[in-house]
């Protein structure tokens, strides 16, 4: 029955003319169901009213339908079987009416204690019956009740809507929203209704606004208007949650493209609405609460104070002086956001209303402005408030004049079930996470976070840079890198330095590589942190990007971030600073990329694509390309072959030997034990350990007996057959032994020292040696630590005169560190030992 | 019916999920979790601050599948989560007494 009536109109009207239809057509029913009812019963005199939404004329398709009937006490018996002829008919008809019966005495004093009453009767409307009834109630209604303690009446309101409210600040009511009950529903446009009606003492709100903002604010409660009608249409109810799938229905009603995209626009439509309504509703509400008494206000007026030739404080506010300043001169609208900041006050209404008549002469003229932009920043450096001024400019449209970049964005969704907010509000949540941690919200939970923001150098640019982050969204291609080319020219218009544009344009490009590395990358590989570092360049862009990466991520929803991403998040943060702190700087390395490119010349591309990933940069920046080169074509024969040893003379006595194998354990110590056994004196060594476990080893060996090419052969043939388990090093060498050594002449003593070294890196302990060079000391050291456990993953090892100086990184068979006093100890003693030959 | 439920390192989650998608497992549940085994916390220290991480973040997968899959899908999860050294994580097999889909109430081995 209803729907019939509906959809009967629907099509014809206006969202407002609609409702009023709708509601004329109810008013036939409810009159004619009231007189037939007061023939059937003996009728006593009673005014038939319409109140809530019904009172005022607007009626959606499965709304309540709130009657009231008004009596003079005498006759109160006969009233309800009057009642019930009134309702059988109309819930026969499958209308949801209720209807209750009071005095005018009762009305007026549950309209005192009952807010909810009191607004059903606001909106009551006049339908039946003894008109003198109606008008009494009204006139003492609007005299003892109505304009009364305005400030008590908000305070009511706020209480009554915040219960309700907070069921919708779940992120899941941001992605299918309340249009009636939630933030910037039809609630709070009637809320804010009811407070000018009580303070202005007229109904028409749109006469208190400017026409601009009554126009903007009509439409957007037109839309929701229409919404919620099809909402009750299509579900056949009172449906007021707009929830995904009755989204896809009714965008298309409503004129929107098929498929995501309409619902895309028709949800940014919607928070568009919402916002609006949403400002409507604070606006009033916060200026009936905290409405200065009339003994403040004497005091405020003593308090008046001139700031400039514009602005004062006045009732604690900040105040235009002359209301066409802001057309006069548009920069004056950035110094009172500025008076603002400094003086932490509000602005009053009238001015709000002034900045937001004032929007059209921002142009390119004022966004080029060098005294604008220097306010701008500001601002943004300054300690109190920043956060919160920005969301003031944009609640005012004014931020959206000013970098009409952000504009494109703004109301902007994504069809998901991740990001609940639009990205305008995402990113001013963003700018507000910083704030709250700038202003040591966050001390207890995050201090490194509260400590990091504080120290850096540029805040100005990291609050800007927040604000900017998700501007290319929207838009084909890599929002990152869209966004980052946009940002530029922001920062072109606003006078930034080079430096400041390059930080910018790094920061919005790379918002998502911190996240990624993260969560996608193995924090113990060193290599994943050095690239990290790389990338990242400096100390400075690493603070500022894990302080991005954090307020991205908070601003997405409450369940966005967690400890679980702060925990790994931190750890990279903490490991990268370490990498910078030690002066290891990832700049002391060659650039990765030059080197592959080099490598691209003389291997095929899909032997160095196989391989490049596992070469570590330590490992690249050791050696030429021509070596690298040479090492790989090494390291695809080993297929066939258990060991590859490869030698060049350089003089006669001297040769570099490369060695390329599968790593084992303990691998290090028998290549050292073999070279002992054939009298090959180390001089120098580099080990490395490729990504894919294999093992890429150079030494230079000296033999002062000339006789170095067959000990090179010998030793290969040892190695290979150690190697392949056919023989024992610890046999070979104990029949060495066997045989005695020949005694070198005196020389001075060099003592020795083992230093276990396990603040400089994160993922290896490194082990420094020094003592004095002997054939075979390099066997003793290595086979020493293997016997502790360590795993030796890179290596240098010099001899400088008759001093050794070697250098291990090693980890333990888990690949931890090795931490524990007692171990450490014990290997110390245990190197000590072997390097004083007994 | 077994339940299947693996810790695995945070970064390995993607390649431990393709290859379970790969041998035909059609669903998972995945959970963000922090805790410790043999491979403790630490602390972390920065400009003379200490920073503790005391529970390690991991990832747990959990997903149901009839018997004659489970050597299959522990072996795969086994072989993508490796990578040989400490805080790999673990793989927890235990009976599933019923499987019921809530839309539909079928039960059993339909259910999964």
């Amino acid at each position: 029955m209803r729907n019939r009536i509906a959809r009967g109109l629907l099509p014809h009207s206006s969202p407002r003319e609609f409702l009023r239809q709708h509601s004329d057509m109810m008013d036939g029913l409810v009159r004619k169901a009231f007189q037939s009812a007061r023939a059937k019963v003996p009728s006593p005199s009673v005014c038939l009213m319409a109140i809530g939404g019904y009172g005022r004329a607007e009626l959606a398709p499965y709304s309540d339908i709130d009657l009231l009937l008004l009596y003079s006490p005498s006759n109160k018996n006969e009233l309800s079987p009057l009642a019930e002829q009134i309702l059988y008919p109309l819930w026969d008809l499958g209308l949801d009416v209720s209807c209750s019966s009071r005095s005018i005495d009762e009305c007026l004093k549950m309209a005192r204690s009952d807010v909810q009453v009191k607004t059903g009767l606001i909106d009551g409307r006049y339908l039946d019956g003894e008109y003198e009834f109606f008008r009494n109630l009204y006139g003492l209604l609007t005299k003892k009740v109505l304009h009364r303690r305005v400030q008590k009446f908000a305070g009511a309101l706020a209480r009554d809507i915040h219960p309700r409210r907070q069921k919708y600040e779940d992120p899941a009511y941001v992605l299918e929203p309340n249009i009636k009950e939630g933030e910037g529903g039809l609630r709070d446009f009637q809320v804010g209704r009811w407070i000018i009606r009580a303070k202005y003492k007229t109904d028409r709100w749109d006469f208190i606004l400017f026409p601009d903002h009554s126009r903007m604010l009509d439409k957007s409660i037109q839309f929701l208007w229409a919404i919620r009608n099809h909402l009750h249409l299509l579900s056949e109810r009172r449906q007021d949650d707009l929830t995904f799938e009755l989204q896809e229905k009714i965008a298309p009603l409503l004129g929107f493209p098929n498929g995501t995209k309409g619902v895309e626009e028709m949800m940014r439509q919607y928070h568009l609405s919402a916002r609006e309504i949403s400002n409507f509703f604070h606006d009033n509400l916060d200026r009936a609460l905290f409405e200065p008494s009339t003994f403040r206000k004497i005091i405020f007026f003593f308090q008046r104070k001139r700031i400039d030739e514009n602005f004062e404080m006045a009732h604690g506010e900040l105040h235009l002086l002359d209301p066409v300043a802001f057309k006069k001169d548009p920069s004056q609208l950035m110094t009172l956001f500025q008076h603002g900041q400094a003086y932490q006050a509000k602005t009053d209404f009238r001015t709000e209303e002034a900045v937001m008549e004032a929007l059209p002469f921002i142009d390119d003229r004022f966004r080029a402005s060098q005294k604008v932009n220097q306010a701008f920043l500001s601002i943004l450096r300054r300690e109190k408030g920043a956060d919160a001024l920005l969301m003031k400019m944009h609640q005012l449209g004014f931020l959206s004049r000013y970098i009409p970049e952000f504009s494109d964005v703004e109301g902007k969704v994504h069809y998901d079930l991740y990001h609940v907010h639009p990205v305008d509000i995402h990113s001013i949540l963003a700018v507000q996470e910083l704030g709250r941690l700038r202003d040591g919200y966050y001390q207890k939970d995050y201090p490194l976070l509260t400590s990091l923001i504080r120290e850096i150098e540029k805040p100005d640019i990291l609050f800007l840079t927040t604000l900017l982050h998700d501007i290319g969204k929207g838009r084909e291609g890599d929002h990152a890198l869209i966004g980052a080319e946009m940002a530029k020219q922001v920062g072109e218009r606003m006078g930034l330095t080079v430096e400041e544009k390059e930080l910018m344009e790094f920061l919005i490009s790379r918002h998502l590589f911190m996240l990624e590395t993260a969560f996608r990358r193995d924090l113990h590989d060193e290599q994943a942190i050095l690239r990290f570092a790389n990338e990242t360049g400096t100390p400075g862009r690493l603070k500022m990007l894990y302080l991005l990466t954090f307020a991205d991520i908070k601003a997405v929803g409450p369940e966005a971030w967690t400890s679980w991403k702060n925990s790994l998040l931190m750890e990279l943060f903490l490991k990268t600073s370490h990498f910078f702190e030690k002066g290891e700087e990832p700049q002391t390395f060659p650039r990765r990329g030059e080197t592959l490119a080099q490598l691209h010349q003389s291997l095929p591309q899909d032997t160095l694509n196989h391989y490049a990933e596992h070469l570590p940069d330590r490992y690249l920046s050791t050696y030429s390309p021509e070596e690298i080169s040479l090492h790989i074509k090494m390291a695809q024969s080993l297929g066939k072959e258990v060991l590859l040893v490869g030698w060049s003379r350089e003089e006669e006595v001297r040769a570099r030997v490369t060695i390329c194998t599968k790593d084992r354990y303990g691998l290090f110590s028998k290549i050292a034990g073999s070279m002992f056994l054939n009298r090959l004196n180390i001089l120098e060594a580099q080990i490395h350990t490729w990504g894919n476990g294999i093992a890429l080893d150079t030494f230079h060996v000296e033999d002062p007996t000339g006789e170095i090419e067959r000990r090179l052969q010998q030793f290969k043939k040892d190695l290979k057959e150690i190697l392949s388990g056919k023989i024992s090093l610890k046999l070979l060498l104990s029949q060495r032994e066997e045989s005695g050594w020949i005694q070198k002449k005196v020389i001075p003593k060099v003592p020795g020292e083992a230093k276990v070294n396990n603040r400089d890196s994160d993922f290896y302990t490194i082990i420094e040696i020094t003592g004095e060079d002997r054939l075979g000391v390099l066997y003793e050291i290595t086979q020493a630590l293997t016997d502790c456990g360590c795993d030796i993953h890179f290596a240098r090892i010099s001899t400088l005169g008759n001093r050794v100086v070697d250098v291990f990184y090693v980890q333990d068979e888990w690949g931890e560190k090795i931490v524990e006093r007692e171990k450490v100890n014990h290997l110390k003693q245990l190197l000590l030992n072997r390097l004083t030959p007994l | 019916m077994k339940k299947i439920e693996a810790i695995v390192k945070p970064f390995k989650l993607d390649e431990v999920k393709n290859a379970l998608t790969k041998i035909g497992v059609q669903g998972m549940t995945v959970t963000e979790v922090k805790g410790f085994g043999r491979q403790k916390g630490h602390t972390e220290v920065y400009r003379g601050a200490e920073y503790a991480i005391d529970f390690i973040p991991k990832i747990k997968i959990d997903l149901i599948v009839s018997d004659e899959l489970v050597p299959q899908v522990i072996e795969t999860i086994e072989r993508a989560a490796r990578t040989g050294k400490i805080g790999d994580g673990k793989i927890f097999l235990s009976p599933v007494e019923e499987v019921i889909r809530i839309r539909t109430g079928e039960r059993g081995k339909d259910a999964v």
